[in-house]
């Protein structure tokens, strides 16, 4: 019998990842709908910092694809009037906006039309010579998702997913619009391009505070024996907004709470607050246990979702003196939209840590308030010792809870019950508070700077995959049939309140209420 | 905002100065209705310094750190011509990150000693460190340092290092086999070691470092079995040491040490071999670098300046043991 040894690739011993910054090669990033909102407001601004910390190297380019006609230089202005407006957090530098617009590079033309593509080829061989990016090509489609198959199928077609370096491709939420659509996307996506080579995207797990979660959870052995059905009573995840569609009305008239936020941010979010411990930190693993969790997750039954989904949309309100526009009075809405501007559901994970625990998911616009928190709440001690005794009967002593806060106060609270001082065993609830501006340095990444070194690093970890993408459509698509189907009375909530009273309903059914973030 | 001077400067006293401070930027806010000032600490930061300039460079090098890294800062300050024995003053050092509308403060002590009471200084840091934080004693107290050191001089030095977690400081004055001496002396005691030394290698190492991360490259470092380090100083410096020592540890190649003119001080070149190419990085400018193998690639880098706060602001965020340097300071003793 014969043994054939492989050669195993020297691994560099002179590799120093607590001081050397991380490694992106050389690369082109070709941003189709560069002209749109997403790239004008994240994309370049992001890319701009990267530049500006030296995250990326010296030898990259981007080339920004749509269907205005510009030059390069009108498209270098157009940018600069973007990034400095959006940049966050940072202020902008005329010196190194001049070196960094010397890599921009724009490819006008229809996302249908062949010549475009040719046209790309043309620019991508150009910079490859000039910017030396060494045949790396980063596509992130930035454009309406309607054209993601389309533009896919055209990169193919040209032979662009091809070439002297790798090949990878971006693609911005939401993937698809239901889950045959999703995967009938993902049909489409791999005809041309490996799974190993797509990045969807999900800025949600961008955000430091979001990868935190797993830091707090598989970083400390304190939190972890009690997060289960044992010690925890019930969760309560928020993402709130305080404006209203802002003039993306069109579509999010489509779209939904549901759509927008439960499917892709918010049960990815629930899927790190929930999944098991990885064996490892890899890509691989952590995808792994997410989507896991995700699998888990109880589907409903059409007769269930009255009682663990609630729809809400907003009404006009008066507010600081100002008239405010219900939903349907926005700039192109259908004045009788069936449009849920708010989504709570209740989602059981049925596996042997979470079985029985509710996760309460709620989001919505023209909330008192923008935040993003998950509340872990934990189980009343088994003995109430300190019980209040009042008139009215005896007062509700309340648990731990455990608040991760993801926006906009970064930060981590405990909350738990003390003595109050003075004669008497009379107890209060207080809060133990971790803010990260007081533990790390002035400035964190934001999430696109995150993700886009990620994926021209070729680290996947913060991105989610078919199987990911897949089971997270199976959960929210009998909501979303079952709502079809329905007409609501709508609007059932005013602007600036948290939401229908609905909502309220559905967690007092299982003893519980929403608090309030 | 600070105190005036503390007297003595014992423990308690300096706490309520502080106490004093934080009461008072309270007020500020309750003025304001809504909370203006996040107090920040993630570690206690210890400098001490024997400059007969004083300690403004050190104090300010500290509130530029505090930003990267919050801290209770604690500058010492030993002076023969201190007004009394040992003194201390609190301030809070505050600034506003850019688009935000909270402040951000630390807390930064000031002690004054007289050399006599170097000894003492760390009786009373000891009741000054903050809870269950790291403590990071960064030492410019270049007399304590030395080999000429006093006895008292070294015995103050030491009850700090006893205190810290992770004890930085600059053999760049110190000869190379001075260096190692205090270094294995300190990690025998199971503190973890910083040398700025090393941390100015760190525009040296990277760039030679990502030349191997293509596992197809035909020539791996293995391949790579002589190293030669060219220095401008009279001898080896540590610098010199540790990078022939981060080079060769892996494979135990052959090093050599050569003398040549060039732009220093430190280390001018780093050559590798194998037998069928080299590699030279080599300081070409004041400002300057190339690397150049005999592959035919070039590329050019800019030599940093290596000022204090940016070498602190590295060395800081490694609080636990630095595995590279590690391994360097082993092979570098042995080096030696």
């Amino acid at each position: 019998m014969s043994v054939v040894v492989q050669a195993v690739p020297e691994v560099n011993p002179l590799q120093d990842p607590l001081r050397f910054a991380r490694r992106v090669p050389p690369c082109a990033i070709v941003i189709f709908g560069a002209s749109g909102d997403l790239a004008k407001r994240k994309l370049l601004p992001a890319l701009y910092r990267l530049f500006y910390e030296r995250r990326i190297p010296p030898n990259f380019a981007i080339i920004g694809s749509s269907r205005t006609a510009m030059s390069d230089d009108q498209f270098r202005e157009r940018m600069k009037e973007s990034v400095s407006k959006f940049l966050e957090d940072a202020p902008f530098d005329e010196d190194v906006w001049s070196s960094f617009a010397q890599c921009l590079f724009y490819v006008p033309g229809d996302l249908n039309n062949p010549a475009a593509y040719e046209d790309l080829k043309r620019k991508l061989d150009q910079v490859e010579k000039s910017h030396q990016t060494a045949g790396n090509v980063l596509f992130y489609l930035s454009t309406q998702p309607s054209h993601y198959a389309e533009v896919i199928l055209e990169l193919g077609a040209h032979n662009l997913h091809k070439g002297n370096g790798w090949r990878r491709v971006i693609i911005e939420k939401p993937f698809g619009h239901d889950l045959q659509s999703a995967r009938k996307l993902n049909d489409e996506i791999h005809k041309v391009f490996d799974e190993s080579e797509v990045y969807r995207i999900d800025h949600y797990l961008g955000k430091e505070t979001v990868q935190n979660i797993l830091a707090f959870r598989f970083g400390n052995s304190m939190f972890e024996p009690l997060w289960n059905r044992r010690y925890v009573n019930h969760v309560q995840i928020t993402a709130a907004e305080s404006i209203g569609v802002e003039g993306r009305g069109g579509y999010y008239q489509e779209a939904g709470a549901l759509r927008d936020m439960i499917q892709n941010h918010l049960s990815q979010v629930m899927a790190t607050v929930a999944m098991e411990p990885p064996a490892v930190f890899d890509a691989g693993s952590v995808r792994d246990e997410r989507a896991k969790l995700l699998r888990a997750v109880r589907v409903m039954k059409p007769e269930e979702v009255p009682e663990y989904a609630v729809a809400g949309q907003y009404g006009p309100a008066k507010a600081g003196g100002q008239d405010i526009p219900g939903f349907r009075q926005e700039p192109s809405v259908n004045p009788n939209a069936q449009t849920d501007t708010y989504a709570a559901v209740t989602f059981f994970i049925d596996n042997w840590r979470w079985a029985g625990v509710p996760f309460y998911i709620r989001t919505g616009k023209r909330m008192p308030k923008r935040v993003t928190d998950i509340a872990i709440q934990f189980s009343s001690p088994p003995l109430g010792l300190f019980t209040q005794e009042t008139k009215a009967g005896p007062r509700e002593v309340k648990p731990n809870l455990l608040v991760l806060r993801i926006q906009p106060e970064e930060g981590i609270s405990l909350r738990f019950l003390s003595k109050s001082p003075g004669s008497g065993m009379r107890v209060r609830p207080v809060s133990m508070d971790f803010n990260y501006g007081s533990s790390f340095g002035e400035r964190t990444p934001t999430a696109y700077e995150t993700l886009l070194v990620d994926a021209m690093a070729g680290d996947p970890t913060l991105y989610t995959r078919q199987d990911m993408v897949d089971a997270s459509w199976q959960i929210v698509q009998p909501i979303l049939d079952v709502w079809a189907e329905t007409t609501f009375d709508f609007p059932n909530y005013p602007a600036f309140t948290w939401g229908p009273k609905e909502s309220d309903e559905m967690l007092a059914r299982q003893g519980h209420r929403w608090r309030i973030p | 905002m600070s105190t005036g001077v503390i007297y003595p400067a014992q423990p308690e006293q300096i706490l309520k100065g502080l106490s004093k401070l934080w009461t008072s930027l309270g007020e500020e806010e309750k003025e304001h209705g809504k909370p203006t000032v996040l107090r920040a600490c993630a570690m206690t930061l210890i400098v001490a310094t024997d400059s007969e300039g004083g300690c403004f460079y050190e104090a300010q090098t500290i509130s530029e750190l505090m930003r990267e890294h919050p801290s209770r800062g604690v500058v010492v300050t030993v002076c023969p011509d201190a007004e009394h024995g040992l003194e201390a003053r609190v301030l809070a050092q505050c600034w506003k990150p850019f688009g935000k509308a909270q402040q951000i403060c630390c807390e930064q002590i000031e002690i004054t000693s007289k050399p006599d009471e170097w000894p003492n200084v760390a009786w009373t840091l000891t009741g000054l460190t903050a809870a269950d934080l790291p403590v990071i004693f960064w030492c410019r107290h270049k007399a304590a340092l030395s080999p000429s050191a006093t006895e008292d001089e070294r015995a103050g030095l030491q009850a700090i290092v006893n205190l810290a977690s992770k004890v930085v400081f600059d053999s760049q004055d110190l000869e190379a086999g001075e260096a190692v001496k205090l270094i294995s002396g300190w990690q025998a005691q199971g503190t973890v070691v910083g040398d700025l030394a090393w941390t100015r290698l760190t525009p040296w190492r990277e760039p030679i470092a990502n030349i191997f991360d293509n596992p197809a490259r035909p020539n791996p470092f293995s391949n790579f079995d002589s190293v030669e380090i060219a220095y401008t100083d009279d001898k080896p410096s540590a610098s010199a040491l540790y990078a022939a020592g981060w080079l060769s540890a892996p494979h135990k190649a052959k090093v050599e040490f050569k003398k040549v003119e060039g732009h220093g001080p430190g280390i001018h070149r780093i050559t590798l071999r194998s037998k069928s190419e080299t590699i030279d990085f080599e300081r070409t400018t004041r400002e300057n670098m190339t690397l150049r193998s005999t592959n035919g690639r070039q590329r050019e880098y800019t030599y940093p300046d290596h000022n204090l706060t940016t070498l602190m602001t590295e060395e800081l965020a490694i609080i636990g043991p630095d595995p590279a340097f590690n391994a360097a300071f082993a092979r570098a003793q042995e080096l030696l």
